[in-house]
């Protein structure tokens, strides 16, 4: 029998409330993801991108529409069991990079494992396993601040894979770095799905990061525009 | 990584509010400690005054003399001890016992050789045994009367110093005392005045007389006694030696009465319950200042970091693992600005009881009172647990906050 897909969303509509009006967000997307998988969601701001990964994230539900996540139905979690469900399963990687400050590197990706309940030697040595993986094998004890805008993206990205999830789901991962270091957080993300077959869902509007993914599902209004199979640039 | 060490962590962060924050809670803790440790020496010295200023810890009368009364000034030689020295030899000879003093009372009226007269009310007791009891006379004038008993005519008084204005006496004046015995018959009896006297209280110090107890016997024509006031080794022991004590004289015909002096002395009670009211009310001033003032900075750190936390609970951290991130800096707050209040306190009190600063008399009274401020011990420990109390009520309201939080607002946050 053949694996379940990480995400088989269908249907999946949201709308928020903007003081007197309705903002339809999703209108109805549906989408399926396959395990190891690498996809792009892009579209324009404003699109639905960023409520779509927050759907697939568990961070949000769906007004309407059903979503599958390796198999389990998430409209049957309870926010307790969505939280584990995301401690467990769920990496996430924001445009902001979203590290907490107080940490240090290491500890900012011992963070997932300590939450999982992980002793505290195999925590150590995990993480600073991630950060070699990323490059960043030196900077075990710098907190975020002293670390550039890549390093600390390449902490986050080291942060959603430490605890071997099922998917990584980045929301404009290189939307607050120049293009040389996008481009080389976006090889270190190709690089590390090639390598650890989680799946990763990237959501941005940069041409450069669009056409290094090998699929390209594009939103507009709210609804799939596009879904594309491409040669990855 | 545990998550108290995260909460101070993230209370390091912004050490300008943090040290802020601490120094409302020392502050309040130090105030905390100096009200308790100055209503302690209030009490205390208090207490104290009343004991050696003529009280003793326990008094031993006749049952009926006692029944229904409280001022030990209210005791008549009619209903006296026949037997006091039999029972003084049994008290005495118990532990703890620092002696067992005969009082006498005696009323009536003072007159001068130039005609002067003020009523008086007297004391009479044993010199030696109120020496042992330390029983102190503040002197005024003059000198202390002779401890040995008066021989016939060499009758010695000391006059507080209200009565001897009155009277216009001073030490070495003679002095006429009138008094109605117990078989209803005046009788008189010259004396000297020692000395001249303050009982700290001005309404008592216009009456007021002190006798040796051979003196005011043979005033009044009897070898009773009012009472017996012991004094014991130290003042906690008060309730059991009157316990044991009234064992001790179970037996005795007519029944006595073994009376702690906290039943004689309302008056005590009543300060306690005034310093208890004062310090509840400048309690609950303080508590609120403190719940008021942390719980903002509390409020400030959790909308500061709306989008951490909400991170956090992305990442698969719990509500109450949030909440209790939350609760935790409170608590450390509590607990770091609780010890460094007691430190604070400690500094104070060892700095006002150096300087030796002296109040006004209260009113009544005649002396000023020197300020000092008491270390209670319990009160240090008491204060730390209080302000982890009041930290954790100032956390409720941030704590929900976290509680309902959304996550993707939260991560929208900027």
């Amino acid at each position: 029998m053949a694996a379940p897909p990480v995400f088989d969303a269908r249907g999946l509509a949201k709308r928020y409330r903007l003081g007197q009006t309705t903002v339809e967000a999703l209108r109805g997307v549906d989408l399926r993801v396959a395990a190891g998988e690498m996809l792009v969601v892009a579209g324009p701001s404003g699109s639905g991108k960023s409520t779509l990964l927050h759907l697939l994230g568990t961070l949000d539900e769906p007004d309407e529409g059903s979503l599958a996540i390796d198999g389990i139905q998430t409209s049957a979690m309870g926010e307790r069991a969505r939280t584990a469900f995301r401690r467990a399963r769920l990496g996430f990687v924001f445009q902001t990079f979203n590290l907490l400050p107080v940490l240090s590197a290491q500890e900012n990706v011992e963070l997932p494992l300590w939450l999982a309940g992980v002793g505290a030697r195999e925590r150590r040595a995990r993480a600073r396993e991630a950060l070699a993986e990323v490059g960043l094998g030196t900077r075990l004890g710098h907190r975020p601040d002293q670390l550039s805008g890549g390093e600390r993206q390449r902490v986050a990205i080291a942060r959603a894979l430490v605890h071997r999830p099922l998917a990584v789901l980045a929301d404009e991962p290189t939307g607050n770095l120049d293009s040389e270091t996008a481009a080389a957080v976006m090889d270190l993300v190709v690089e590390l799905n090639r390598a650890s077959g989680t799946a990763f869902v990237v959501a941005t509007h940069d041409p450069a990061l669009i056409a290094r993914a090998p699929r390209r599902v594009t939103l507009r209004d709210g609804r799939v525009a596009g879904d594309a199979r491409q040669v990855p640039a | 990584m545990r998550l108290a060490l995260l909460a101070l962590r993230n209370l390091a962060r912004n050490r300008r509010r943090t040290a802020i924050s601490l120094a409302v809670v020392a502050t309040g803790t130090a105030a905390l400690l100096l009200t308790a440790g100055f209503m302690a020496f209030s009490f205390e010295g208090l207490a104290e005054a009343m004991i050696h200023g003529g009280l003793g810890h326990l008094e031993i009368a006749l049952a009926s003399a006692a029944e229904g009364r409280t001022a030990t000034l209210e005791r008549s030689a009619a209903e006296g001890l026949d037997d006091w020295q039999e029972v003084q030899a049994r008290v005495e000879a118990l532990e703890g016992v620092l002696a067992a003093s005969p009082t006498l009372h005696v009323a009536g009226m003072a007159s001068t050789d130039s005609g002067r007269s003020a009523a008086f009310l007297g004391v009479a007791g044993d010199p030696v045994r109120e020496r042992r009891m330390g029983f102190s006379v503040k002197l005024r004038a003059g000198q202390p009367m002779a401890e040995a008993p008066p021989r016939e005519g060499e009758d010695q008084v000391m006059v507080a110093q209200g009565l001897a204005q009155v009277l216009g006496i001073g030490p070495g004046s003679r002095l006429t005392l009138l008094a109605v015995d117990p078989d209803g018959m005046l009788n008189a009896l010259d004396v000297t005045v020692a000395g001249v006297i303050t009982t700290g209280v001005q309404e008592l110090d216009t009456r007021f007389v002190r006798l040796h107890l051979g003196s005011a016997q043979r005033l009044l024509s009897t070898s009773r006694v009012s009472n017996l006031l012991v004094t014991l080794d130290t003042t906690s022991r008060t309730e059991t030696m009157a316990a044991r004590m009234g064992e001790l004289l179970a037996g005795h015909e007519p029944p006595l009465a073994v009376v702690p002096w906290t039943a004689r002395a309302p008056f005590y009670a009543q300060v306690r319950a005034l310093y208890a009211g004062i310090f509840w009310f400048l309690g609950s001033i303080v508590f609120a200042l403190v719940v008021l003032a942390t719980s903002n900075t509390l409020t400030m750190t959790v909308m500061e970091r709306f989008r951490e936390l909400g991170t956090l609970r992305a990442l698969g951290t719990s509500v109450w693992q949030v909440a209790a991130l939350v609760g935790l800096e409170a608590v450390w707050l509590g607990l770091l600005g609780g010890v460094a209040g007691d430190l604070l306190g400690a500094g104070l009190i060892a700095v006002l009881n150096g300087i030796g600063l002296e109040m006004p008399p209260p009113p009544g009274a005649v002396d000023p009172v020197e300020l000092r401020v008491l270390v209670v011990p319990e009160a240090f420990g008491g204060a730390i647990v209080l302000m982890l109390g009041v930290l954790l009520l100032a956390a409720v309201g941030p704590v929900l906050r976290v509680a309902r939080l959304r996550i993707v607002e939260a991560l929208a946050h900027t």
